[in-house]
């Protein structure tokens, strides 16, 4: 009877199982735990990580560490990915001609149009000009209205206003005649003034109708033809809003640019191609498509996608003593995404969803410092260390420990750099591939989806339900039950969505709705999870046919995500293989499959009285 | 033929629904701005003014204030223009919000969004 650890360093977590081995060849499995991996897989720095988990696992097994006669680790090659985001559109308002900030209290409703007019100068202005007053910071609510009464009381067409504070309300109640105000409006001092211009609002839960149509701009405001044209992408800009300005400058305009980007070179088998970045991630996966497989990928200096690869090659080099020049990038992947960025030009802090290609790249290598690893690791435990075989072959044989698995059968092991595929027969892995773009990824998207500036936060709502908190003491889950607590929660968290986390109720700032999130985030893992799982698919599958395959075991860290397992069996319905999340051993979940593999490989090669590794 | 509702008939609403403010009497000012952010905000405000002696620290009347008012929300005003908002459904001891007179403004918009239900100024 030998007791023996099998030891699985991952990229971001270090597992191990602890087994009992019979002289016949039967396992009998004790025990597993898992722990962070310490620095980069495939490094010395893992030691520490390995000796915490291997202690942990034989805890589990109520075993000592004196009892322990091996320790088999996997060829643990390291991976470095990177993630960049290019944002490729902003939106310009030039010479102040439009507001569209839509607050949330605006006063009186309907359609004015007159003169831009200081509030200060209003007493200057000649009857029976219509004019719209631009009340400026300082200015108190009575005083405001005030005077627009007593202009309009000496015959003064007053007919709307744009003001600085958030008073339109209080300003629009105590109008003799009530018209049309749009307020908050952080930068007045920049509205033009002595320019035609045209201010309206909406009813209550209703949305503007002349100020979002370029012919209702084109009436108000008398243009041709061609000035319609030129007009039309401030009417489209203003679309859905409750209450909007447009002011008629000379050279006022609301253009969306283009933002070069550069370019990206892909290098593959079938011949090298460029592709601007700004074409969007269709455009650089078609590239991709068209001369795989990828042998290297650069950007163009001074660019976030060139700094990011540089940086991924340079990181690599660095780990393993190779020349950056001999760093080969295997596989990037781009997605479509979007980032909240402020308006340039605005005058009222207005934000525009601009669009973004995100891009993750990874390499890895089969040179890696195993044997400095496998020797620091005797010296701290003790113990015989031997490395096992290929990594995916061990992956495969855990995750055939799954009840009812057979093969062939297709791995998807979803970590958090890198989606890996193996496709094996009986015999073994016929084929394996490592792909760019995973949970780090998906993390990103919601990240910068949703204007968080908050990777922690971004990383909990991937992981964790939404809830709408409803009252002091009840939140709205997203199925729509409801959920009481016991102490009443924080004012900052009444009427918010939060995040469900481990930590208790984190709200999620800004003023997106619960469904509006829930829809960021499952078209983040969407965008990812099942795109890769396709993608990876389809380049192991015999013959590039999926329906080939009859077993799909998805396993990994992201395999525990409560939603991406059941996206890819979703997108793989069609074909008529079972998929599923892994359970290996019929106990761990999708986890634990190559430190399990590692013992089970072990076993059969003792039972056939071979030497496994070195 | 329609259904007529009896009851509604025969009660007689005295005052319509309102958060309720408990100011004491010297702190006039902060009352007007607190006032203006309800106003702002839409809802429906009512105001019982505290002479000197009777006025309490701004939680105990805000709470008071809170039970009196059918929003189940109230403000309470000190003597030196400090203001609270309180629920009438939360712990006497537990405040929804506090804060100083230069922020009294912002302590009217916060009452009348805990009525309407959306997320609090900051």
């Amino acid at each position: 009877m030998t007791l023996v650890a099998g030891v699985d360093i991952g990229n971001s977590t270090t597992e191990a199982c602890v087994a009992e081995l019979a002289a016949s060849g039967e396992v009998t499995y004790l025990g597993s735990a898992l722990a962070p991996t310490s620095g980069v897989k495939g490094t010395a720095d893992n030691v520490e990580g390995v000796v915490t988990v291997v202690g942990r696992a034989l805890a589990a097994a109520g075993r000592r560490l004196a009892e322990l006669d091996t320790v088999l680790v996997n060829e643990a090659t390291p991976v470095i990915s990177g993630l960049a985001m290019e944002t490729i559109t902003e939106t310009i308002v030039t010479e102040s001609t439009m507001i569209g900030h839509n607050p949330d209290t605006p006063g009186g409703a309907g359609l004015g149009v007159g003169t831009t007019v200081d509030f200060g100068a209003l007493g200057e202005c000649a009857p029976g000009e219509p004019v719209i007053c631009v009340v400026g910071a300082g200015v108190d609510f009575e005083d405001a209205a005030h005077g627009l009464n007593a202009a309009v009381a000496r015959g003064v067409e007053v007919a709307g206003a744009v003001v600085h504070a958030d008073d339109a309300t209080l300003i629009v109640n105590r109008l003799d005649s009530p018209v049309p105000v749009v307020d908050e409006v952080t930068l007045v001092e920049k509205v033009p003034l002595g320019m035609p211009a045209a201010v309206e609002v909406a009813e209550q839960g209703r949305t503007i109708r002349t100020l979002s149509n370029s012919y209702g701009i084109a009436t108000v405001f008398g243009l041709d033809a061609e000035q319609t044209r030129m007009v039309a992408p401030v009417a489209r800009a203003l679309v859905g809003n409750r209450s909007a300005v447009v002011v008629r400058t000379p050279e006022g305009d609301v253009t969306g640019r283009r933002i070069p980007a550069g370019s990206l070179t892909l290098a593959g088998e079938r011949g090298t191609r460029s592709v601007a970045v700004d074409e969007g991630a269709a455009e650089i996966m078609g590239v991709l498509r068209g001369v795989r497989p990828l042998t290297d990928a650069s950007g163009e200096p001074g660019t976030h996608v060139g700094g990011m690869l540089a940086r991924v090659r340079d990181t690599m080099s660095e780990l393993t003593g190779t020349e950056p020049a001999a760093v080969r990038i295997q596989d990037v992947l781009a997605v479509d995404t979007f980032v909240p960025q402020r308006v340039t030009g605005a005058l009222a802090g207005e934000f525009a969803l601009e669009n973004a290609v995100g891009l993750a790249a990874m390499v890895r290598t089969s040179r890696g410092p195993m044997r400095l690893l496998a020797a620091r690791l005797r010296e701290a435990l003790g113990v015989d260390v031997l490395i096992g075989g290929v990594e995916a072959d061990m992956a495969v044989l855990g995750a055939l420990t799954t009840p009812g698995t057979g093969t062939p059968v297709a791995i998807l092991d979803l970590g958090g750099g890198s989606t890996d595929a193996a496709v094996a027969e009986r015999t073994g892995v016929t084929r394996s591939v490592h792909l760019a773009g995973a949970g780090d990824l998906v993390t990103k998207l919601i990240d910068s989806e949703l204007g968080l500036d908050n990777r922690e936060l971004a990383e909990d709502i991937k992981k964790y339900p939404l809830a709408k908190a409803e009252s002091f003491f009840h939140v709205r889950m997203e199925d729509g039950t409801a959920r009481f607590v016991t102490e009443p929660l924080p004012a900052e968290t009444f009427a918010r969505v939060v995040v469900l986390s481990d930590a208790g109720m984190r709200p999620v700032p800004g003023r997106h709705s619960l469904e509006k999130i829930r829809q960021v985030r499952r078209s983040a893992k969407h965008k990812v999870f099942v795109v890769n799982a396709l993608r990876a698919l389809e380049q192991v599958a015999p013959g590039g046919n999926l329906r080939q395959i009859g077993f799909v075991v998805v396993l990994g860290g992201s395999a525990l995500d409560f939603e991406v397992p059941d996206l890819i069996a979703e997108a793989v319905s069609g074909l008529g293989i079972v998929c599923g999340t892994g359970n290996v051993r019929g106990s761990e979940g999708p986890r634990n499959a190559v430190a399990t593999g590692l013992v089970a490989a072990h076993a059969l090669a003792a039972g056939l009285d071979q030497a496994v590794g070195e | 033929m329609g259904v007529r509702d009896r009851g509604a008939a025969t009660t007689t609403r005295a005052v319509p629904p309102a958060i309720v403010v408990r100011c004491a009497e010297d702190a006039a000012a902060v009352l007007r701005d607190v006032l203006a952010g309800v106003e702002e905000e839409g809802v429906p405000v009512r105001v019982e003014l505290v002479p000197g002696g009777d006025a309490r620290d701004a939680a105990t009347l805000a709470f008071a204030a809170a039970r009196a008012s059918s929003l189940d929300v109230g403000v309470g005003i000190d003597r030196e223009g400090a203001g609270c908002v309180q629920h009438a459904k939360r712990p006497e001891d537990r405040p929804a919000l506090t804060g100083p007179r230069e922020r009294a403004r912002l302590l009217g918009h916060n009452a009348a969004r805990l009525v309407t239900g959306i997320p609090v100024k900051t």
